[in-house]
């Protein structure tokens, strides 16, 4: 009370009374205020994020039953995936899509990247048009892809004028996987030539030009100068396509429903059809447990790998 | 003399060999979306090729059956519902949490937030299944609430934002604090006029995600009336609906993203560039 009155209200920068008890502790410090601002964020974090993680890891170690009953099976469910071909399957599709699309994607995307950091006129035009499959949903993509790739589609009709016959880009099992990796370059490449130009941009020009007057190839400087300087950046570009890849389901989804027989058949897919058209809730969480294992060997590699770095 | 005369036509030959694979390249990118356009204006024609790619006539029949039958103007609301009101609510939610991980100091706040960037490992499909059985039972299937919400808890957003404010000087903040500005009025004069950058950048971004956002509306809107424009397009797909009809759809779907982008492009690329937002 007294510092109230020696305190004249008008001047709003003088010192706050010291209020006493625990609330008024923490609204002093600004702890209460702080959690109220937090708290509807970390409550949409614990139910919708943090929870459906826990209850997925424990779904894959029991049987759903529709009416919400939870049987406890061990590892039942991850026995099952071990000796079902199904699962080796999806997991060879998605491994083999990933080790086609991702070095597809990363050359492509360091070639234009490599070019375009060369022309400065028209550049803007170019990273605009580039960038457009990006922002574009998989689903339109899929759709357009659909009649591009279809056998009577440009794609044919210019083959067939060559005298090449019909490609059966998505009706053969053996072409299905590099016709999805063409289409993930397609998407994907503005993107990742926007992260390497940007690393490109960061070298100093004085490194070329040193090598220059040394009398290195341009070959030469692109190996010894480029690449080491540009390993930042180009690592990054790996991981983020590695885990895109072995995420991949809208375009499979949209374009080949897995097919044909299964030879587009991937993990997130497999987590779909067996949790979706099963309903076998439980395995399907088991294929996500793994798919989950996997995504985390990966990060795990790659902070390893910028820890060797720094 | 004689060198820069020489050194003049190279350098242009050189020029061309650099534009010429960038053109090349940008005509591929290009090549589908012209074909999407194309194909949507030629309602009920048969196809052939060259020709279907180079038409005489333009008919907008097939926007016109698209909008008429089945549920495409309720999928477009759907949509702009969806991602509208996920970017407000997430901008909004995001920066009054990123403020308190910032510059305030409370019990657990460490621990708090990177427990919330860890779920940033964790892929989406794992708590598929469980965010469905959840909207699920609590009756919100084929409703917006239960579409929208599951999704506003975003690590990214929260991330971005925190790493943002916490470059904004504390003087300023205790500068305002001295001058009597309670908690809510720093936050909105002080800290999220300073974060115009982020929030911009952040918002297109968090629209693009949740407009071509399929898997989970796929499995939170399964009846036809609740889809949204991905899962609408690829049902329209899978039905062998006409190709026409299901390229006007396609475009219908895309058209907004492109002026988007076309508008705001360099919020884009700055995501990309500075923040790795994908």
């Amino acid at each position: 009370m007294s510092v109230r009155t020696t305190t004249p209200p008008a001047r709003p920068s003088a010192p706050r009374p010291a209020p006493v008890g625990r609330w008024a502790r923490l609204r002093r410090s600004g702890s209460g205020i702080a959690l109220l601002f937090v708290a509807p964020y970390l409550l949409l974090f614990l139910v919708f994020r943090i929870g459906p993680t826990i209850a997925g890891m424990l779904l894959s170690l029991g049987q759903y039953r529709i009416n919400g009953e939870l049987e406890w099976r061990g590892l039942d469910n991850f026995q099952r995936l071990l000796q079902d071909t199904l699962f080796w399957n999806a997991l060879k599709v998605t491994c083999v899509y990933t080790a086609i699309a991702v070095p597809l994607t990363v050359a492509v995307s360091l070639c234009m990247a490599q070019l375009c950091v060369r022309s400065i006129r028209g550049i803007a035009v170019y990273r605009v048009l580039y960038f457009l499959p990006v922002v574009t949903s998989l689903v339109t993509t899929s759709v357009i892809w659909l009649w591009l790739y279809s056998s009577d589609g440009p794609l044919n009709w210019l083959f067939g004028k060559i005298g090449v016959g019909p490609v059966p880009w998505l009706s053969s099992g053996a072409m299905v996987l590099p016709s999805l990796s063409l289409l993930s370059v397609w998407t994907r490449f503005g993107y990742d030539m926007l992260i390497l130009l940007a690393g490109l941009l960061a070298i100093p020009a004085e490194y070329a030009e040193a090598a220059v007057v040394d009398g290195a190839s341009a070959w030469q400087r692109f190996w010894r100068i480029t690449l080491p300087q540009l390993k930042p950046a180009l690592f990054l570009v790996v991981v983020l396509e590695i885990i895109q890849s072995f995420q991949v389901f809208d375009v499979i989804y949209v374009m080949t429903a897995g097919g044909p027989e299964r030879s587009s058949y991937s993990l997130v897919y497999m987590v779909y059809d067996e949790g979706f058209h099963y309903f076998d809730f439980g395995y399907a969480s088991a294929a996500g447990v793994v798919l989950f294992a996997i995504t985390l060997v990966v990060s795990l590699i790659q902070r390893w790998l910028f820890r060797e770095e720094s | 003399m004689t060198g820069a005369s020489v050194a003049r036509p190279r350098r242009r030959r050189r020029r061309l060999w650099v534009h010429a694979p960038l053109a090349l390249v940008a005509v591929v990118t290009i090549f589908p979306f012209f074909v999407m356009a194309v194909l949507s204006l030629q309602k009920g024609r048969a196809l052939s090729l060259p020709g279907s790619l180079f038409p005489t006539h333009i008919n907008f029949g097939a926007y016109r059956d698209a909008f008429a039958s089945g549920d495409m103007p309720r999928w477009l609301v759907n949509t702009a519902i969806y991602s509208v009101t996920s970017v407000v609510l997430v901008l909004l939610l995001a920066s009054i949490a990123a403020y308190a991980f910032a510059k305030k100091r409370f019990y657990g706040r460490t621990v708090l937030f990177w427990g919330c960037l860890a779920m940033l490992m964790v892929p989406y499909h794992l708590t598929l299944i469980p965010q469905f059985i959840l909207v699920r039972n609590l009756g919100l299937l084929n409703t917006l609430p239960g579409l929208i919400v599951p999704t506003l808890a975003n690590a990214q957003a929260l991330f971005l934002m925190r790493q943002f404010i916490r470059a904004i000087p504390d003087e300023l903040i205790e500068a305002a604090r001295i001058d009597g500005a309670g908690e809510l009025r720093v936050l909105m004069r002080i800290v999220l006029p300073q974060c115009k950058p982020i929030i911009a950048t952040l918002g297109v971004f968090v629209f693009l995600w949740h407009w071509n956002d399929f898997l989970w509306p796929l499995v939170a809107m399964q009846s036809p009336d609740h889809y949204t424009l991905t899962v609408g397009l690829a049902s329209l797909q899978a039905q062998q609906t006409s190709l026409a009809v299901t390229m006007a759809a396609a475009v219908i779907t895309f058209l907004p993203i492109l002026v988007i982008y076309l508008a705001l492009q360099r919020y884009f690329v700055r995501g990309v560039t500075m923040t790795g937002l994908k």
